[in-house]
């Protein structure tokens, strides 16, 4: 069988065989084809087009992309197979995955620019804007709540047990450049009008704008980070009991909020970055991560307060999250280009593992894919969401949907990025077929 | 064969005693010598002749006994007795006895041997001759039964080397005077020694391939046998192969035993005392110098004192360069002539003269060009006239030697890397701002100041368009925009981060503004703070308060100080309290002026009477000038009280730039020339630094307060250390046009100028707490990206209070974020 041989009869030819793990109709038969070597992706996606179609009358076409060796072929095979030292000899076993770029791109229009997203709940998508408001968008263009309550623009949003699936009480949080924190609960029940609700339980404590919110795994808790350095950590249950024995004296200032809003105390607090925190993350229910413009990521043990690992790493960070392999990589962004990513368990070394730069100006938030070890979507001011894989140095996708920066970006039921920048858009970027 | 004659002859030398060896040898070399000669003579004419010489032996022999007197002579005669004797008989008794005195004998007979050299030779031959009739006689016999004979010798000599005798008595006489012969020598009874029957050369090859010995089989060309050596023979050939002793039991590094016993000697050998010669002067040697002594006197002796005369030729062709060491730097050596050739003759040869196209053709040419010289021709040497440029050309060559320099320029030969001071490279120097990532537009016209927050969270910004904008600095966001109206020359936020105060600096007002980003209680203490009642009347009696008036600002809420005139600068006091405001522009308030005029006018008017007046008023009325001048261009406000305070200091010049003391109340004042130091609370000038530079536009203070960076309209930067003089420690020129704006930053190590040439310079400034330590001062980065606009570049440059990061306020209306 010699499928690539008519092309160029001078090249080189190399013995392929073609393996996936993607489900049958993808699946080719497992016999090796001598290919010419210099062919580049493209081609070698043709070609299994070709193999995949043979069969089928209406084949509708699918871009792959090629994995050889655990590696993505961005070059042409002849000379990725001279770079990696793989013998030409030998049968090539050629991985072809679908490829990891958006299909659809839909767009939410705020009011103002759109400085949260958080799409951990595959029902809805939270976002935060500069007016104040948080919105719940069930799904592109359908807002079906809007959180109102904040007097400064929301910095920070984060679904609190994301993973529970059900109509009534899902529980999310805003974090807001008015020092406080707003916890909502709201029936993620279809609505036809935006319904306004109000935050059941304001958190205040904090000096200064809250730049940053993450929620424990578990939905008990949240830990917020803020401009005055410190990082705090509240109860998060919806029943009223905890915040109201802590809050007594909170209440006599804030006596002006309306009725069925409570008000919820500091538990703890974690003292020791010297600047604005800019990012938490609550992985575990033990560990906090955080990064702060003092150019240090700090991972800090809940039970003692104290932190466990200090990591200095010369820029102020932006972004931090924690996935990857067995969730544990640390991938941050911050006042420049670069995304750096770092393996905490190697001990005393502090060199990032990874290092990304693809963007042109500073990274403003980056997050791994939930399920992938691999896969990872980051935003710049440049205006561009740029999709990793730890894989190959070169972005997988582009989202160029943003005309001025992007201030922030998730996922979203696995497939889909959803960014939102300067421009007030929430831009939905779907059909990313994350193996 | 060299080699095996060697090999036999030492073996010889061992086996038997050389002098015997030496003796027989001697002697048959005698009879032999003659041998094969005479053996073409006829034989018969020689036997009468043999007679003869025998009886003249006699006759020598008989001389000899008689003239000899000494022992010696005895010897002499027995030696040629002995002679004789062997001829005779040839007895080994005989040689035997020669063996006790070996040497002298030799000698003797060689002497001898020269004297009477022909007769012995004649004597010997007519003995050979004789023999040789004998043996031939009966040769074919004998020679049968020699030869058996010879080889059962060498038969025996193989079994048993040791009683081996030498056979042959041939001596040391070459082996080739017998090539030819059939036998090889005499043995001890004078019989011939046959040669023996030489073997077929493939059969003594074969044989020796068949004998396993024969690589130690050796033919002894003297003796005509083969000897076979034995170990202890290749031992010792081996041993003196290696240049050693032939017996290996002798030691030639025998310790040396020194019998002298020199312990025991405590006195010397010669117990004599030392003689009186040694002690007084020789009077041989005296009488010696009193010789030469009057010699010099009589004039005997002479000294030739004159130096030899040098020749005074000059080689003309020599080649200069030695004589330039010699003649010192200054000479300068007269430029080389090229050697005369052909076309210098007077009459050269005809390829030498040029035709009459090749002159038209030089004529064309420009005159440099030309050849010097054109060649002629002239018969006789005679004819050659005079050379035409003889007297232009010395004096030409008089006006070279008269301008000649005569001293020589000297030439440093410095590496000018050498010259640059050893600066860390930038990297170790990290952090500081590299690239411009975040822009802040929105402004519409040049941004002429910005300002940022302690925390750093946010950035204030002043505009031409009349606006001041706070910024988000993380997002570039605008959160807030007044409208003052007039062009913003300055804003500053206030350096206490609960009083988030902006004051602005416009026109003629200063604003201090709440940009409502504290909390709830710290907005309501500013509330109070920036509460002012509505401005009273201006008090004629109260000369500050006739000056600026404390308002409430309906228009933005914050609280306006009226100025009389342009304020170009503000500073708030660390502690945000007080506020420090300069008006450089034509302080001279309008009373004064007017009494100025009046004076002007008048004196005009009167300008022809009398001048020398003029003059005076001229001066009076500048001081009086600068005595209004200096006491209210420097403004300091206090908030809390809403007062206004004069500087009861004197200002020579226009005050440009002012600037608190970030520890100690101290206060700096700039003028356009200099700047000058106070202390607040002894209300005295402490220093007064001057940079040398044309215009002063701003100063900086370190944040320890001992180092101040001024920045010039010429573009220089200077850093004074307060602790090293008034003069800078370091002018830097770097900027091409007026520098704008200095600053340091709070933290980390870096200061920044920004200039119209649209550039910021980003520097190193290390100070050491170690005062003997000087400022480390590195430039690091040149910050470009602004436009310019209507010639202005840069306007204002502030460092971010916790970042390593620069704002940078553009004529472009642009403000840039560079960060590391």
């Amino acid at each position: 069988m010699d499928i690539g041989g008519g092309v160029e009869e001078s090249s080189r030819q190399v013995q392929v065989r073609f393996v996936t793990k993607l489900k049958p109709p993808y699946k080719t038969p497992p016999t090796s084809l001598a290919i010419p070597t210099n062919i580049n992706r493209w081609r070698l996606s043709d070609i299994v087009n070709n193999i995949l179609g043979a069969g089928v009358d209406d084949w509708q076409y699918q871009p792959f992309d090629i994995v050889i060796d655990g590696k993505y072929l961005r070059v042409s095979l002849e000379e990725f197979l001279l770079a990696k030292g793989i013998s030409a000899e030998r049968v090539i076993e050629i991985e072809y995955i679908k490829v990891v770029a958006p299909r659809r791109e839909d767009i939410s229009l705020h009011d103002d620019w759109v400085s949260a997203v958080d799409g951990s709940s595959d029902g809805y998508i939270l976002t935060g804007c500069y007016d104040g408001l948080g919105r719940i968008w069930k799904d592109t263009g359908i807002c079906t709540h809007i959180l109102e309550g904040h007097t400064g623009p929301i910095t920070s949003v984060c679904v609190i047990k994301p993973k529970v699936e059900g109509a009534f009480d899902q529980l999310v949080a805003t974090a807001s450049k008015d020092r406080a924190l707003r916890l909502w609960k709201f029936d993620a029940g279809k609505s036809a009008q935006p319904k306004k609700i109000r935050a059941f339980k304001i958190l205040k404590g904090h000096n200064a704008a809250v730049q940053s919110i993450a929620a424990e795994p578990s939905g008990e808790m949240v830990c917020s980070g803020s401009w005055d350095c410190a990082i705090n950590l509240w109860q998060a249950n919806g029943s009223d009991a905890g915040g109201d024995i802590v809050s007594v004296k909170k209440r006599k200032k804030g006596g002006g909020d309306e009725e069925p809003q409570s008000e919820g105390a500091v538990v703890s607090t974690l003292v020791g970055h010297t600047q604005c925190v800019s990012s938490v993350v609550w992985p575990q229910h033990e560990t906090i991560f955080s990064a702060s413009w003092d150019h240090s990521i700090r991972r800090w043990d809940v039970e003692t307060g104290k932190d466990s690992l200090n990591m200095f790493c010369g820029k102020a960070i932006n972004c931090l999250d924690i996935g990857g392999e067995s969730s544990t990589l640390i991938a941050a962004g911050g006042s420049d280009h670069i995304i750096r990513i770092w393996d905490p368990r190697k001990p005393g070394k502090y060199d990032p593992i990874f290092q990304f730069s693809g963007h042109n100006s500073w990274i403003s938030s980056c997050k791994w894919h939930n399920k992938s070890w691999f896969h990872l979507v980051s935003a710049s001011y440049d205006g561009k969401v740029m999709i990793w894989d730890l894989r190959t140095a070169f972005p997988l996708g582009v989202i160029d949907s943003h005309k001025n920066k992007v201030l922030c970006a998730d996922w979203w039921k696995d497939d889909s990025v959803i960014s939102g920048g300067v421009d007030s858009k929430l831009c939905v970027s779907s059909g990313i077929s994350v193996e | 064969m060299i080699g095996r004659s060697f090999v036999v002859s030492k073996l010889k030398t061992i086996r038997i005693s050389l002098q015997l060896q030496l003796q027989f040898g001697y002697l048959d070399s005698r009879l032999t010598m003659k041998i094969p000669k005479n053996k073409k003579q006829q034989k018969k004419e020689e036997a009468g002749k043999i007679n003869e010489t025998l009886g003249r032996i006699g006759q020598q022999l008989a001389q000899v006994a008689d003239n000899s007197e000494d022992s010696s002579s005895d010897s002499d005669f027995e030696v040629v007795d002995n002679e004789s004797l062997s001829e005779d008989e040839g007895s080994i008794s005989e040689s035997g006895m020669e063996q006790s005195e070996p040497s002298d004998n030799e000698d003797v007979v060689v002497s001898s041997d020269d004297d009477n050299n022909d007769d012995d030779d004649v004597g010997s031959a007519g003995d050979g001759d004789d023999r040789n009739g004998d043996d031939t006689s009966n040769s074919s016999e004998v020679d049968g039964g020699e030869s058996d004979d010879s080889r059962e010798v060498v038969e025996e000599s193989d079994s048993s080397e040791d009683e081996v005798a030498p056979r042959n008595t041939v001596g040391s006489v070459p082996l080739e005077w017998y090539k030819d012969e059939e036998h090889i020598g005499y043995n001890l009874a004078g019989r011939k020694i046959k040669k023996k029957e030489r073997q077929n050369k493939l059969d003594s090859f074969l044989a020796s391939a068949d004998d396993s010995k024969s690589w130690r089989k050796i033919y002894d060309e003297y003796n005509d046998e083969e000897v076979e050596l034995t170990k202890e023979d290749t031992k010792l050939i081996r041993r003196l192969l290696e240049g050693k002793a032939p017996h290996a039991d002798f030691d030639p590094y025998e310790p040396y035993v020194d019998f002298f016993a020199w312990d025991d000697s405590k006195h010397p050998l010669s117990n004599a005392p030392e003689p009186k010669r040694r002690f007084i002067p020789s009077k041989w040697e005296s009488k010696k110098v009193l010789e030469l002594v009057r010699a010099f006197r009589k004039g005997r002796i002479k000294f030739d004192d004159k130096p030899k005369e040098e020749s005074n030729l000059y080689d003309v062709w020599a080649d200069d360069s030695s004589l330039t060491e010699r003649q010192g730097l200054t000479h300068i050596p007269a430029p080389k002539f090229k050697f005369p050739g052909h076309e210098e003759s007077f009459n050269p040869s005809r390829e030498y003269i040029l035709s009459q196209e090749e002159i038209n053709a030089h004529q064309l040419l420009p005159e440099e060009d030309r050849p010097k010289l054109i060649p002629k021709q002239f018969m006789f040497y005679r004819s050659v006239p005079a050379y035409e440029k003889a007297v232009s050309e010395s004096f030409g060559r008089c006006l070279d030697l008269y301008l000649c320099p005569r001293a020589r320029k000297k030439r440093i030969n410095i590496d000018p890397e050498t010259l640059k001071p050893k600066l860390p490279s930038r990297k170790e120097l990290r952090p500081y701002p590299t690239t411009c990532y975040l822009e802040y537009k929105g402004h519409k016209g040049p941004v002429t100041s910005v300002t940022t927050e302690s925390t750093g969270q946010w950035i204030a910004s002043g505009s031409n368009d009349g606006s001041v904008r706070v910024w988000e600095v993380e997002t570039g966001r605008c959160l807030r925009v007044w409208d003052i109206g007039e062009p913003v020359l300055q804003v500053v936020w206030n350096p206490l981060p609960e009083l988030p105060l902006l004051a602005i600096a416009a026109g003629q007002d200063v604003f201090i503004l709440n940009t409502g980003l504290g909390s709830e209680e710290e907005q309501k203490k500013i509330e109070e703070l920036l509460c002012v009642e509505t401005p009273t009347a201006p008090d004629d009696s109260d000369k500050n308060a006739s000056f600026i008036s404390w308002g409430p600002d309906d228009k933005h809420g914050g609280v306006r100080l009226k100025h009389f005139k342009t304020v170009s600068s503000i500073e708030w006091h660390r502690k945000g309290d007080y506020l420090s405001t300069l008006m450089p522009y034509d302080i001279l308030s309008p009373n004064l002026n007017f009494i100025y005029l009046l004076i002007h006018t008048h004196l005009i008017g009167i300008r022809h009477c009398c001048e020398a007046f003029c003059l005076l008023s001229l001066c009076f009325c500048s001081f009086l000038n600068s005595l209004k001048r200096e006491s209210r261009s420097v403004l300091i406000h206090q908030l809390s009280k809403k007062l206004t305070q004069r500087i009861p200091y004197k200002l020579r010049g226009l005050a440009v730039s002012s600037a608190f003391h970030p520890i100690r109340s101290i206060f700096f004042i700039s003028t356009k020339k200099d700047v000058r130091v106070y202390d607040l609370l002894k209300q005295k000038l402490i220093k007064k630094l001057e940079p040398g530079v044309r215009e002063v536009s701003s100063i900086a203070i370190h944040p320890s307060g001992d180092n101040v960076i001024v920045g010039s309209k010429d573009g220089k930067l200077v850093w004074f250390d307060m602790d090293l003089s008034s003069q800078p420690y370091k002018v830097l020129k770097s900027h091409e046009k007026d520098i704008n704006k200095v600053s340091f930053h709070r933290s980390y190590p870096l200061f920044c100028s920004c200039s119209d040439d649209c550039t910021a310079y980003v520097f190193h400034g290390k100070v050491y707490s170690d005062l003997n330590q000087n400022p480390l001062i590195v430039p690091l980065e040149i910050l470009r990206g602004h436009a310019s606009a209507e010639g202005r570049g840069v306007l204002d440059c502030k460092f971010h209070p916790r970042q390593p990061w620069l704002f940078t306020a553009g004529a472009d209306s642009v403000i840039r974020l560079y960060c590391h």
